[in-house]
């Protein structure tokens, strides 16, 4: 039975930055990461892209770490593996292969999958997800023959590829149950410039709406919603979500919630077994409470601390100590001539005060890329707990100084308001 | 490359005398930021520049600024030595 001092299961951000980090820090122990996916590390960020989309990056460009970085960090990759047992106590993980591997340190970095269309006849070709590389290449296959699409879901990823999809010539229908994009993260005001961008781009939306068939025979040729209405397509990208495969660690007595449970050092319940990225529901400490999150930086964060606790935890012998995470996590995303960003705490809350910076206008103002539109969220106690930017990405980094050192807004709100200030006087010097 | 930004960089001790920024790659993922904010931030276009004007190319320690070049994923953040050899990407 091969053993490895740090297992890892996953190859993503999380999984491949963990690997990295404790290859750093620890020059000889046995390290191998475990992928369901066949392809070494890529950047799962750029799927979303359009200028990825549109080969105006080069393909090449996704690839993170070549064959050889694995091997002069003697990392060993297990490709097309999927993991189907834990065990715990005698520390060993088999895999879908029949191969049982022991571990010292084991990280769980399973991430997610694209939650799949909850439709009868949803394996319809031309019905494509933009989760993975695979399903990434489906889609770019599909763009080029397809004259009309639908997306479905009112998210980061719908945004991105309607402009993808507009971009590349289709006629697209944008369908979603909510009353407005974005809902309930961003508030009406904000979502309202975002779906007059989508609109000037082309993009016809469909609000409070939602497909009940689907239609066509192999491939989709179009759907039928709830009011009735028939749309002709032959792409439909979906967007609603994501979903983790858990059910494989039920019986290792992992706890497990929407996530895999674990405190704010990345450990779960069970000795030295630890997780990280989009499937870890850990304690946030900025936050107080326990989220979980998938986006890329925090899965890169993640990583690192993750990688510094499985070495402390080797014992006296170890070079770092133990360490939590902390950190404001945030998303970026780019279409239809808006920058969006959202750092923090980011939900609607009766406790929760708004301070407004700049003008959701989108139509008097004629320099909307100069001004743009920031909330920031404020929360019980005074303190800054998050904000969401239109066109103000500039502010982020101020902003999210600001929530991690807990300040707090009462005697600033007018100079927090005013565009012309320049926040970073409000920083602790 | 096109659309390029140039930061010259003289921290005393440092082999890293440049960075440069491909902003046809930059996508404002901000993973930069998230390692060495003393160093990056977001223009108004989403896009990663230098603090302070460029001021901040000496702000850290070449192992945080690899680190924070490192981190991009698309590799848009690029470094340089003294003898303009490119330490990163390799």
């Amino acid at each position: 039975m091969e053993e490895y001092k740090y297992l890892i299961i996953g190859g993503g951000v999380a999984g491949t930055t963990t690997a990295e980090t404790l290859r750093q820090n620890d020059k000889d122990g046995s390290i191998a990461i475990i992928s369901d996916e066949s392809h070494l590390f890529y950047s799962r960020i750029m799927l979303s892209k359009p200028n990825f989309f549109l080969e105006k990056i080069p393909f090449d460009k996704i690839w993170l770490k070549k064959k050889e970085w694995y091997e002069e960090n003697k990392i060993e990759f297990l490709g097309g593996e999927i993991a189907t047992k834990l065990d715990g106590q005698q520390k060993t993980v088999e895999l879908k292969s029949g191969k049982i591997l022991k571990y010292q340190k084991l990280l769980l970095a399973t991430g997610g999958e694209a939650r799949p269309w909850p439709l009868p006849n949803a394996d319809k070709k031309g019905i494509c997800y933009v989760r993975d590389l695979d399903e990434a290449k489906d889609l770019m296959e599909n763009v080029k023959t397809a004259k009309q699409a639908i997306a479905v879901g009112s998210g980061f990823v719908s945004f991105e590829m309607c402009e993808m999809m507009r971009l590349a010539g289709l006629e697209v229908t944008l369908i979603m149950r909510e009353p407005y994009y974005w809902y309930p993260l961003l508030d009406e005001e904000s979502s309202k410039m975002i779906e007059e961008a989508m609109i000037k781009g082309g993009v016809k939306i469909l609000r409070n709406n939602e497909v009940c068939e689907i239609i066509g025979n192999e491939n989709i040729e179009g759907v039928i919603l709830k009011d009735g209405t028939k749309i002709d397509c032959q792409l439909a990208l979906i967007g609603i979500g994501l979903v983790c495969n858990l059910d494989w660690l039920k019986e290792a007595g992992v706890e497990i919630n929407k996530g895999i449970v674990a405190n704010e050092y990345l450990e779960t319940n069970v000795t030295d077994i630890y997780t990280a990225g989009d499937v870890a529901e850990f304690k946030d400490l900025v936050l107080g409470e326990r989220i979980q999150l998938g986006n890329w930086v925090n899965a890169q964060m993640q990583g690192r601390v993750a990688a510094n606790n499985m070495i402390a935890s080797n014992g006296s012998t170890s070079l770092t100590t133990r360490k939590p995470f902390r950190f404001v996590s945030f998303y970026t995303a780019t279409g239809f001539g808006l920058n969006i960003a959202m750092s923090g705490d980011v939900r609607v809350k009766p406790e929760y005060k708004i301070i407004k910076r700049g003008s959701p206008d989108i139509h008097s103002n004629d320099h909307l890329d100069v001004v743009g539109f920031a909330r920031i969220i404020v929360d019980g106690n005074d303190e800054i707990i998050g904000a969401t930017f239109i066109n103000r990405t500039q502010d982020m980094s101020v902003i999210n100084k600001l929530i991690e050192s807990d300040f707090k807004v009462s005697g600033h709100k007018s100079e927090l308001a005013d565009i012309n200030f320049d926040l970073k006087q409000l920083l602790p010097k | 490359m096109a659309n390029i930004k140039e930061y010259a960089r003289n921290k005393e001790g440092s082999n890293i005398s440049k960075i440069v920024v491909d902003r046809d790659l930059c996508i404002g993922a901000a993973s930069c930021i998230a390692v060495s904010g003393e160093t990056w931030e977001l223009d108004n276009e989403n896009k990663a520049i230098v603090t302070n004007a460029g001021a901040g190319a000496n702000a850290v320690d070449d192992a945080t600024l690899l680190m924070s070049a490192e981190s991009c994923p698309t590799k848009a953040i690029l470094l340089f030595d003294k003898a303009g050899v490119q330490v990163f990407p390799k």
